[in-house]
């Protein structure tokens, strides 16, 4: 069905067609909250998982009778289940003056961050913001909620949220005032920070589940004029640089991307980090898929 | 202070303008190295940019053009000129004062009669050669005088050949009376009075005849010809009949009064300063003595050459022009990156719309 020509979906009312992505943990989660995900310990009810002899765990409204009639050694056995339990799920936005570029923050961080908190909250789990520049910025942040509509919230959060400031020092405080428990953790940024610092922020992250989130832009890769002049400004520092564009340059500037690309791929491998890819434009599908890999 | 405002005069002092309030102006070309001609794009970080000389290089190489197409118009708008200017170069020639004869018998033919057809008078003779000889002599620092009842100095010492040009050009006007040889050659003296150059300095007496001289004049000529070393020539026309300067009378009456040629030939000699005479009988005698003369006065002489002022408003706009050219071209060449951020939406949109559909 082609849609009615001259509709143009507004951004009010495109939040509508935000689609909840299930994800999948690893992990099994700790706490006592119920929730979608398998988590530790033994329950009742909930995702199967083995049989256990009556004598281990005397719970006989659990007697599998089929198994324990099936047993040679006539044996009883319980059905035990891993209880369902929710996971904090958390975002840290860097916010720093870099992430200007591109309207990044406004634009597919915003529709990132507003997909997950609708999945969060969907699968029954506690979604938490923190945008950080120098440090927390508390107009860019959400305490833990799981109330409906939170994904539109966190949107217009983001797109008034105006990034600035050099580095991204409020990441290693949000680090710090995430939860105690282990949780899932999207760091979005576009990690231009020397490796030494990311190296400690990943550091300060050692409790929890982080899918680090690489925001790029092709404008600076394979989106660069072959020939002509730019004269380009920091972001953060605002030194300007001219420069003179021509293939050899060209080649020599994807070359340094794709080094710098392959370095960050293996800082996060050495830590068993798998980061999804935030370029142009935000890819459901790849990340649908990144997530049910748990 | 002393140093530093000599120090600017050196530096200004062949160079000029002719508005200096307009060069106030010539501080907006601080006004490249804080501001670009370019719209600055931001980037997330110039760390991504490599490292590249050629655009540092095509960097500083655009604002130095902007600050030379400032100073340019600023200096055209003010009137840039190199000022004239006087060179001292080196040459050979001599310091010469011609001292001529404007007694009316040069007015005559060399047979002393009224030049007529195609006959030329001395001084129309004197004339020809003097500016022909001047013609060849480019680096003669060169004063006329002209002697005939009193002296009459015509012209300094100058090197401004046009004029003594136009001074030997008046010597065959209709001359005056009597010839007064000795005050035209004390005239002719002092004009080497302040000249402290080391070059030759030479006087060419032209005359047909001669006359007495006074024994004071005499004294005075003495004294300044010990003062004053100079090469003395005397081109002496002499007329059909007249006596000549070497002739002895084979009478007794060798007085003063009788041949004043040839005691003031004597006197000369006796005057202890390098001396020649020409005994010239014809223009083509004349001719062989100054030619004898220009080869005589051949020694190293300073001379001061004038270069005229030039006007640079002309070349400084061109330069403008070129450096505005540059900029212009670098301008055109202008790209501009295309984030990702503003076609994410539509991307999205499309997205939507497709899952809609």
């Amino acid at each position: 069905m082609k849609p009615p020509a001259g509709a143009h979906p507004s951004p009010e009312v495109r939040p509508v067609d935000l689609r909840p992505l299930p994800y999948r943990l690893r992990w099994r989660p700790e706490g006592i909250f119920p929730g979608a995900h398998p988590g530790r310990g033994e329950g009742s009810e909930g995702e199967f998982r083995r049989h256990v002899s009556l004598l281990r765990q005397p719970d006989p409204r659990r007697i599998d009778l089929r198994v324990s009639l099936r047993d040679p050694h006539g044996e009883l056995h319980v059905r035990q289940f891993a209880p369902r339990r929710s996971v904090p799920v958390a975002t840290l936005v860097d916010l720093s003056g870099s992430m200007r570029f591109g309207e990044a923050v406004a634009g597919r961080v915003a529709d990132l961050c507003a997909l997950l908190a609708l999945s969060a909250v969907r699968s029954g789990d506690n979604f938490v913001l923190f945008g950080c520049d120098a440090g927390v910025n508390e107009a860019a942040s959400l305490p833990l909620s799981r109330r409906r509509g939170l994904e539109e919230e966190v949107r217009a959060c983001l797109i008034a949220a105006k990034p600035r400031g050099t580095g991204a020092s409020g990441l290693f405080e949000a680090a710090g005032r995430l939860p105690g428990r282990r949780s899932l953790v999207f760091l979005v940024s576009d990690f231009l920070m020397p490796v030494a610092e990311i190296e400690r922020l990943l550091d300060a992250l050692w409790r929890h589940d982080v899918i680090p989130v690489v925001v790029r832009d092709g404008a600076v890769e394979e989106g660069l004029p072959r020939w002509g002049l730019i004269e380009l400004g920091d972001l953060e520092t605002g030194a300007a640089r001219l420069v003179f564009m021509r293939p050899g340059l060209r080649t020599r500037w994807l070359r340094a991307a794709r080094e710098r690309q392959a370095a960050l791929a293996a800082l996060f491998t050495r830590r068993g980090l798998r980061p999804v890819d935030l370029k142009d434009a935000l890819d459901t599908d790849a990340l649908a898929q990144r997530l049910m890999e748990g | 202070m002393n140093a530093a405002s000599a120090f600017w005069d050196g530096l200004t002092r062949g160079w000029g303008v002719d508005q200096p309030a307009v060069l106030a102006l010539l501080v907006l070309a601080l006004l490249p190295l804080v501001a670009s001609a370019f719209r600055r794009r931001g980037i997330a970080s110039t760390r991504l940019i490599p490292d590249d000389p050629l655009s540092v290089a095509v960097g500083a190489g655009l604002r130095l053009a902007g600050a030379v197409a400032i100073i340019a118009l600023v200096l055209g708008l003010a009137g840039l000129h190199r000022r004239e200017q006087s060179v001292e170069r080196e040459g050979t020639g001599a310091h010469l004062v011609l001292l001529l004869d404007r007694s009316s018998s040069m007015d005559n033919s060399f047979a002393d009669r009224a030049p007529t057809g195609d006959q030329e008078s001395k001084s129309a003779a004197a004339k020809r050669l003097l500016a022909e000889f001047v013609a060849r002599r480019p680096h003669d620092r060169i004063a006329v005088a002209a002697f005939s009842t009193s002296p009459m100095p015509v012209l300094p010492l100058t090197d401004h050949h046009e004029v003594v040009d136009a001074a030997i050009d008046a010597i065959d006007r209709p001359g005056l009376a009597f010839t007064d040889v000795g005050r035209g050659l004390a005239l002719a003296f002092s004009y080497f009075a302040d000249d402290t150059d080391e070059s030759s300095r030479a006087v060419l007496l032209v005359s047909d005849g001669a006359a007495l001289i006074d024994r004071r004049v005499q004294e005075a000529l003495r004294d300044a010809a010990a003062r004053t070393p100079v090469h003395l020539y005397w081109l002496f026309l002499r007329s059909r009949g007249a006596q000549g300067i070497y002739d002895v009378p084979a009478s007794g009456d060798d007085s003063a009064q009788a041949n004043p040629e040839r005691h003031l030939h004597l006197f000369l000699q006796s005057l202890g300063v390098p001396y020649r005479a020409f005994e010239a009988t014809s223009p083509q005698a004349v001719a062989q003595a100054i030619t004898e003369i220009d080869r005589q006065e051949t020694r190293p002489i300073r001379y001061v050459e004038r270069i005229p002022r030039r006007d640079l408003v002309r070349p400084a706009f061109f330069v403008a022009a070129l450096a505005t050219a540059l900029l212009l071209a670098a301008k055109l060449a202008e790209r501009q990156l295309r984030p990702a951020g503003r076609g994410a939406k539509e991307g999205t949109d499309a997205i939507d719309l497709r899952r809609a559909a």
